[in-house]
């Protein structure tokens, strides 16, 4: 008995003892935020800082607010109704609009983190000026993004941990403020240019820096946080890059289409770019949602469902979104002699890829034969074969009799339709893993031939009309390349006027992810659509200049005074 | 029937005590009548006693009425006694209603007697908190669900089984899911916690258990007890807030070994098909909604451009002209089986007990490749060491299998084309793209080809809780309670290229996880017991326990695997290698003292201090004190009440009020964290870091304080009992997790200490015996009832808001809402509805004009008032929630000549249920892209006002998510069994104690449901009813035999 106490005892004080070490929390997991008072930290945040911009450039909820409801692209079969018709049903709750302010908070926050922790982090002062540069440019693209679609927004400068319920808005002009700041701080520091050498491809560097800082100028400019220099600023800071462009590697490339060319996203008319890798563990969830680049599905129309189609990598995924208006292919892109551009934007051919052997699903010749049709037609006997043309869009308006005529699917304009139109090429991307997969192309952001059109745009809007002419026909002269006369392409003073120089941008940077905002800036927005893209134009209003503040946002700022939405949204 | 609800802890002093009380029946009765003349005559009757369901009663005492001669039943419920001729035997058993029997003057030799189980008798012994407690000294409110009443429902498992059987437990599929192996979620009174969790904690022989219900094998238990009050719950403060279930297994008991076996089979079938349109139905919705979408396009209907304008594919078009209509479902379904065997061995001597079982549960679903199997090996042992040491073990141990926990072809199947053929001209599966839907929908039967789609979990666990109890000096007795449960879970999934899981992302996928858990608890009580003065009764029990919970887990997936039959287990030969990998542990250390006081068994008090530390909560708010109080008033023993003693048997008043705690909380959440993403500067790849949880230092207890008032009463010597209970819970310090305005830089929501809730309800349980039969042979009839009203509410959230429509949390109103649109028709093509939704700033023209969608009220505006605009802050409303205005289950049961017929049935009533069906899922689009469900939609032509109009324009309708809300009530038969109990001479002959054969129909009917009557299929389930495994029935045979 005694023994059993004794025994009993010494195991009751065993367990007691062991138990103040207990209760405390020691993961092994996780990451905490204090992660980012480590140099390891510090360089994740900044990889981190960087991934978020694949939740704009090349995702779908950027391409969808700055591309289609414009007056360039209209809604494709497939495409978001509401936010593109500016429909009533486009409301604050709408999706995509809170998706772009959640994301660029979540990762401004981040780039928040770097900057307010570099100097408490034991690394080399080189290091830590390249680190703060990196974020600080990051920084700046967010709040750029966030202050062109919401006009005033929240400013956080600093790196928030605790948990916060209350926001307020900050005046457009301080965001403006800061974001210049940003640049100009980064570009003191940044590597000149993406050519450096040690530069690795997506890395900020002073060139991309200068390209931004210019366009931020220009937009100011055109926004009510005005100032009086900006034009000038815009115009002198995009030609100190320009300048310098040729001693940092630099140029306009000869051939306009090699620009986009699969592949070629490194090339010297790069300024920066949004990565993508064919490693699919880091490209993304690599099912078209998220971090993926998707352009490449955006613009493909339905041609598998026409006759010798079927569905291929080359001529990818039909999602189709949108389609150009018939103002931009017929009128923006009407001289196709010495501009080269349409022809290098646009696909207009198909030829049959459906290689069955019975040709199930190719069209067969009528009996009697059309009038006019080719010779070698057989009534009853197959159209065309495997590898000839299925599809062709000749730009120009042909008889009804021309296209029963005709052994492939003819399309004049007139025809084009929210299934098939002519189709935006410039992501196409033949190398992602599967007919259905997202693209593994880096995403071209910024690139040298828009910091001519900037210069050439400020210079006119500063009354600079010489200056302006020099940068806008450097451009142009390049489009006629190979075949066309460059010298034809020139304008002279009296064809410069602020819708010439979006007709311009609508040629060089069509579908490049910016067209909304050019219209914003330049205050013809609502002009523009009304005259062009025929759904739209019915619907859009004065509200629609600004994107709606998201209802989450409104929903969630419990304490403190309500977040304010934008005039005309509640 | 073994007798109910023993703990080890009380099985010895029980059996001992019954022991007692038997032979102290015998000495009264032998005082009270010694003074009567003996009877001349004697006749030899011999018989047997059995329960309701047939099984012999072992112990039973029977005695003369009016005379001295008495004996007791053996193992097998035999018993023989000389009485006088013409006198009437009485027999009792403790927790069974006692019958009188009169004796004729001729010998018997096959009396059969059937005692009914008294569901208010006093001297039964039920488990609570800690220990066990006869039920006239409970103080708090406890639910006690007896062996028999699991056994009515056999079920795939033992939450399935309580379903409807327990007044203020709330038992419903989680998301409608009827998989094989899915768990029902469990509430008790209601929901209390926004961002902790609600449900209960589980308790099993004394030990938290941390696996899952299906790892419990329910014909291994032996009663279940569920504790709802706080002076039940205080004991296990620190996670007694949801309330608990005290699950006590079979344990080995002195007497002959007793061999068991009861097994089942049967086949289970879908409820009833989901609603979607017919070829002809689909090819309709599919002309209105290109119509729609360009009016101007086509003439009508019959417009043959339909054919040749690439509305409908060439399979389509020839579908349409042979009139073919596929019925996926019909191609999808199959009939399901289940089946059950446990063989169990038990007995012991005076030092000895033991038991043992092997069971086998096994389920193929519905659905090809879906199923669940359950192996267990159960094993306890008690042993007295001398005179003054007890100790015992019990191991649990389960190895489950499941198929296809994911697989779900309804997904495809419910969208698939009906014009078009799964088949090839070869008869084969055409695994692709269902031709006509818009290359989103697959082929569901290329999903359900063996070995397409392989979702394999294995789970070991093994659970296994020893005591050792001694008796240290006169009334003081030292126990300790050691627990450890292992389990490890292993999930393999692999997708073959050619399914619909990986479309549009190429390539066949592989996962495999692998989770370890360790979970052990070591508990140190003292317990002191004594009489004073022999009215006094005091019993203290002192506690220090410490569990600790550790949980890792790893998971790597990768893609393009070489082979198909490599599946998921070497991610050498795929690409796209990716891992991660998680670790969680955590520790709770108590201390708790309870005072139990009676004095005179009349006046009852109990008193509870606990205090716990958990390490998941904030430095300086780890530790928080559980306080409870419970007081208790047996009034029919009082001598005043003697008078109504022919009514009233029984009548006790009971009070509580005390305070339970909650941290069911992922650890870890006072730090924070980061989460990764990937990224690459050209052939350099990276993984980042950025943060998406903010740390909260000053995470603390949610913590919930309970009253309850409660009154169990037995009339006419308990034919009539029940109770009544009314409880007002409230809960403060609500762990709740937010959503932070996204200029907070957190993305995800976090969790704080903010805001209350409040809970209040009744709970009348009421057992009645509506008639007596005496006999096997007589009709008897007896009826549980239960009947319960939670209401819940917030009352109060963070920063003092009342409202916070992002987390659709308002203050006033219950937990779980539903805040949205009111609709309030379709806006017809009308002149005057054309202008009233100009007037409101809705497009009326093209392609995403609002005339035939849906339209909504416009409720408010900036001044309180309507305002002319539609706007989410002013317009949506609560328009119900989740929570039922009752529940109820009733269980009846009818026996007659050895046949016995039990009928459950339960009623949840008065919610409102959100079916993703029509209201979330791609199935009720109305865009013509995918088959749609079978509805009355808006035409031009046909003017009606619930469904909106087809829209090729459109990739859902607008408010479509109105369309989801149904009233969720419903009555449903839980079960319908029939059984029959051999009778003794058969018995003999097979040298059986007992031998029941039954058939049971499980959900048979659903006796009431406005859902279903629009369609739906079972509006039974939690959260959002989606498109999962539709609800089924079976139909099983079964025996249970013991010798």
């Amino acid at each position: 008995m005694k023994k059993i106490f004794v025994l009993l005892s010494t195991a009751f004080i065993m367990v007691l003892a062991g138990c103040n070490k207990k209760l405390i929390e020691d993961p092994k997991s996780i990451l905490v935020p204090d992660f980012f008072k480590t140099s390891q930290g510090l360089e994740s945040g900044l990889d981190a800082a960087y991934a978020g911009m694949r939740s704009f450039w090349g995702n779908q909820n950027l391409f969808t607010v700055t591309v289609i409801g414009t007056d360039g692209f209209m809604r494709g079969v497939d495409g978001n109704s509401d936010i593109n018709l500016y429909s009533s049903n486009y409301t604050p709750s709408q999706g995509t609009i809170s998706s772009i302010w959640k994301d660029a908070y979540t990762f401004i926050n981040t780039c928040n983190g770097i900057v307010d922790n570099v100097p408490n982090v034991d690394i080399p002062q080189a290091r830590k000026d390249q680190i703060l540069a990196e974020a600080k440019f990051l920084r700046a693209n967010y709040y750029f993004i966030l202050v062109q679609f919401y006009g005033d927004v929240t400013l956080n400068k600093n790196f928030q941990t605790a948990p916060t319920t209350s926001a307020t808005r900050d005046k457009m002009a301080d965001v403006y403020d800061f974001i210049i700041q940003d640049l100009k701080d980064a570009i003191a520091v940044l590597p000149a240019s993406p050519k450096t050498s040690g530069v690795l491809p997506g890395k900020a560097n002073a060139a991309a820096a200068k390209h931004v800082l210019a366009k931020v100028y220009l937009t100011r400019a055109g926004s009510s946080a005005k100032q009086a220099d900006d034009y000038v600023n815009a115009y002198n800071t995009a030609t100190d890059l320009i300048n310098s462009s040729a001693s940092i590697g630099l140029n306009l490339l000869p051939d306009f289409a090699k620009i986009f060319a699969e592949g070629n996203e490194a090339n010297n008319e790069v300024l920066w770019t949004v990565q993508h890798t064919s490693d699919i563990a880091f490209n993304g969830p690599n099912n078209s949602g998220g971090a993926d680049n998707v352009l490449n599905h955006m613009w493909v129309p339905q041609y598998e469902k026409r006759p010798g189609m079927i569905r291929s990598i080359e001529y990818g995924r039909p999602y189709i979104r949108c389609i150009p208006t018939l103002w931009l292919v017929d009128t923006a892109f009407k001289e196709r002699v010495n501009d080269t551009r349409y022809n290098k934007t646009f696909q207009t051919v198909w030829y049959a890829n459906n290689p069955d052997p019975d040709e199930k699903g190719y069209p067969k010749w009528p009996s009697p034969l059309p009038p006019g049709a080719p010779a070698g037609a057989v009534a009853g006997e197959v159209q065309f074969h495997l590898g000839d043309t299925a599809i062709y869009m000749p730009g120009y308006d042909v008889s009804d009799a021309q296209i029963k005529a005709a052994p492939y699917l003819l399309i004049p304009p007139r025809k084009y339709s929210n299934t098939l139109s002519p189709t935006m090429f410039k992501y196409f991307d033949t190398k992602r893993a599967d007919l259905n997969s997202p693209s593994v192309r880096p995403v071209i952001v910024y690139r040298l031939a828009e910091t001519y059109l900037i210069a050439a745009e400020a210079a006119f809007m500063s009354g600079k009309i010489t200056e302006a002419l020099q940068y806008v026909n450097a451009v142009r002269e390049r489009a006629a390349f190979p075949t066309g006369d460059a010298q034809a392409m020139d304008v002279t003073a009296s064809d410069l006027s602020i819708d010439f120089f979006l007709d311009e941008r609508a040629r060089e940077l069509c579908g490049e992810n910016m067209r909304w905002w050019d219209l914003v800036r330049t205050g013809k927005l609502l002009e523009r659509v009304r005259l062009h893209n025929k759904e739209a134009a019915p619907n859009i209003q004065e509200k629609h200049i600004l994107r709606p503040i998201p209802q989450s946002q409104i929903d969630n700022t419990t304490t403190g005074t309500p977040y304010p939405q934008n005039p005309g949204w509640d | 029937m073994e007798r109910v609800n023993l703990s080890p802890i009380q099985r010895a002093s029980t059996t001992f005590k019954d022991e007692i009380i038997n032979k102290m029946f015998i000495f009264i009765s032998f005082l009270f009548l010694s003074s009567s003349t003996y009877a001349q005559s004697t006749v030899p009757v011999a018989g047997f006693v059995t329960n309701q369901s047939g099984e012999p009663l072992a112990g039973v005492s029977i005695l003369v009425k009016g005379g001295s001669q008495a004996t007791t039943s053996d193992n097998k419920g035999h018993f023989e006694i000389n009485a006088p001729a013409n006198s009437t035997l009485v027999i009792s058993y403790v927790g069974y209603i006692s019958r009188e029997i009169s004796v004729g003057n001729t010998p018997s030799s096959d009396l059969s007697v059937q005692l009914i189980v008294n569901k208010n008798e006093l001297e039964q012994v039920i488990v609570v908190g800690y220990g066990t407690r006869k039920k006239s000294d409970v103080t708090g409110a406890i639910t006690s669900i007896s062996e028999q009443s699991i056994k009515d429902v056999p079920a795939s498992n033992l939450a399935s089984a309580l379903q409807g059987q327990g007044a203020g437990i709330d038992i419903q599929r989680s998301g409608a899911n009827s998989k094989p192996g899915a768990t029902p979620s469990i509430l008790i009174r209601g929901t209390r916690s926004l961002g902790a969790g609600n449900s209960p904690l589980i308790v099993v022989d004394g030990i938290p258990f941390d696996g899952s219900i299906n790892d419990i094998n329910q014909d291994d238990v032996s009663s279940v007890e569920v504790l709802k009050d706080a002076s039940s719950t205080a004991i296990y403060g620190s996670r007694g807030a949801n309330g608990v279930i005290l699950i006590s297994t079979k344990r080995g008991k002195t007497g002959k070994a007793v061999l068991t076996y009861s097994g089942y089979a049967g086949v289970t079938n879908v409820s009833r098909d989901f609603p979607v349109m017919n070829g002809t139905e689909f090819a309709n919705l599919k002309k209105w909604a290109k119509i729609n979408a360009a009016p101007a396009d086509y003439t009508g209907l019959d417009d043959p451009k339909f054919l040749t304008d690439g509305t409908f594919s060439a399979e389509e078009v020839e579908g349409l002209e042979i009139g073919r209509n596929t019925d996926w479902q019909k191609l999808v379904y199959k009939q399901g089986f289940m089946t059950n065997h446990q063989v169990g061995i038990a007995g012991g001597s005076d030092a000895t007990q033991y038991a043992a079982s092997l069971g086998y549960f096994d389920q193929k679903g519905i659905y090809p490749g879906q199923e669940f199997q359950r192996f267990s090996v159960k094993a306890s042992v008690d042993q007295q060491l001398g005179k003054f040491i007890k100790v015992g073990l019990n191991s649990l141990n389960t190895f489950t299998l499941r198929n296809g926990e994911n697989n779900n072809p309804m997904a495809q199947a419910l969208r698939a084309n009906p014009l078009v053929s799964p088949y090839d001209s070869a008869g084969n599966v055409i695994n692709d793209y269902v031709p006509g839907n818009a290359n989103q929908v697959w082929n569901p039967l290329g999903d359900l080809i063996p070995k397409a789609v392989v979702e394999d979990r294995k789970r070991f666990g093994t659970f296994t809780t020893l005591y050792l109890e001694a008796s240290l000096i006169k009334g003081l007795k030292y126990r300790l309670n050691a627990g450890a449960e292992i389990r490890s879970d292993v999930y393999g999934n692999y997708y073959s290229a050619k399914t619909s899981y990986r479309v549009n992302k190429g390539g066949s996928a592989s996962v495999n996880r692998t989770g370890f858990r360790t979970n052990y608890t070591l508990e140190n009580l003292l317990i002191y017991d004594k009489t004073f003065a022999g009215k006094h009764k005091i019993n203290l029990t002192g506690l220090y326990s410490l569990q600790q919970s550790n949980n890792q887990s790893n998971s790597f997936d990768n893609t393009d695997i070489a082979a198909d039959y490599l599946a998921y287990y070497n991610p050498t030969y795929g690409a796209n290698l990716k891992g991660s990998g998680d670790y969680e542990q955590w520790d709770i250390i108590s201390y708790m003292g309870r005072l139990n006081y009676s004095y005179s068994d009349r006046y009852l008090l109990t008193l509870t201090m606990r205090s716990d530390g958990s390490s998941r909560l904030a430095p300086g708010n780890k530790y928080h004190a559980f306080p409870s109080a419970a007081v208790a008033w047996n009034i029919s023993r009082e001598s005043f009440f003697r008078n109504a003693d022919n009514v009233f048997t029984n009548l006790k008043l009971r009070a509580s009020y005390g305070r339970v705690g909650n941290t069911s909380i992922d650890a870890y959440q006072t730090l924070g964290s980061l989460s990764s993403i990937v990224y690459n500067f050209g052939t350099v790849t990276t993984t980042g870091a950025y943060p998406t949880n903010a740390p909260n230092p000053t995470l603390a207890w949610e913590y919930t304080s309970t009253a309850n008032i409660g009154l169990d009463f037995g009339l006419l010597n308990n034919r009539v009992s029940g109770s009544v209970e009314v409880y007002k819970q409230f809960t403060n310090s609500l762990l709740l997790p937010q959503t932070l305005p996204p200029t907070s830089g957190i993305p995800n929501q976090i969790v704080t200490n903010v805001g209350k809730t409040e809970n209040r309800g009744i709970e009348i349980h009421l057992s009645t015996v509506n008639i007596q039969g005496k006999t096997r042979n007589s009709f008897t009839w007896t009826s549980d009832i239960n009947f319960f009203i939670n209401r819940g509410k917030i009352t109060q959230l963070a920063n003092g808001v009342t409202s916070d429509p992002g987390n659709q949390w308002f203050v006033g109103k219950p937990l779980d809402v539903i805040y949205d649109y009111q609709k309030v028709g379709i806006w017809q093509n009308t002149a005057e509805d054309t202008a009233a939704a100009k007037s409101l700033g809705l497009t009326v023209t093209g392609p995403s004009s609002v005339i035939g969608t849906i339209r909504v009220a416009d409720l408010s505006g900036p001044d309180g008032k309507p305002d002319g605009k539609i706007s989410s802050t002013y317009d949506k409303t609560i328009l119900g929630g989740s929570e039922p205005k009752w529940e109820g289950g009733m269980t009846n049961r009818f026996g007659f000549k050895g046949f016995d017929l039990t009928v459950v049935a339960f009623a949840r009533m008065g919610s409102l249920m959100n079916s993703s069906l029509y209201g979330g899922n791609f199935v009720n689009t109305y865009q013509g892209n995918y088959n749609n469900l079978k509805v009355d939609y808006w035409t031009p032509t046909n003017h009606q006002n619930n469904f909106p109009k087809p829209n090729f324009a459109s990739s859902n309708p607008v408010n479509r998510s109105l369309l989801g809300y149904f009233d969720g009530s419903f009555l449903k038969i839980r079960s319908i069994s029939l059984g029959y109990n051999l009778p003794q001479p058969i018995l003999q002959k097979l040298t059986a104690r007992s031998l029941r054969v039954y058939a049971t129909a499980s959900d048979p009917f659903i006796l009431f449901s406005p859902y279903r009557r629009a369609g739906g299929i079972d509006p039974e389930g939690t959260g959002t009813v989606g498109i999962d495994t539709p609800s089924t029935w079976a139909f099983i045979f079964g025996v249970n035999v013991s010798f």
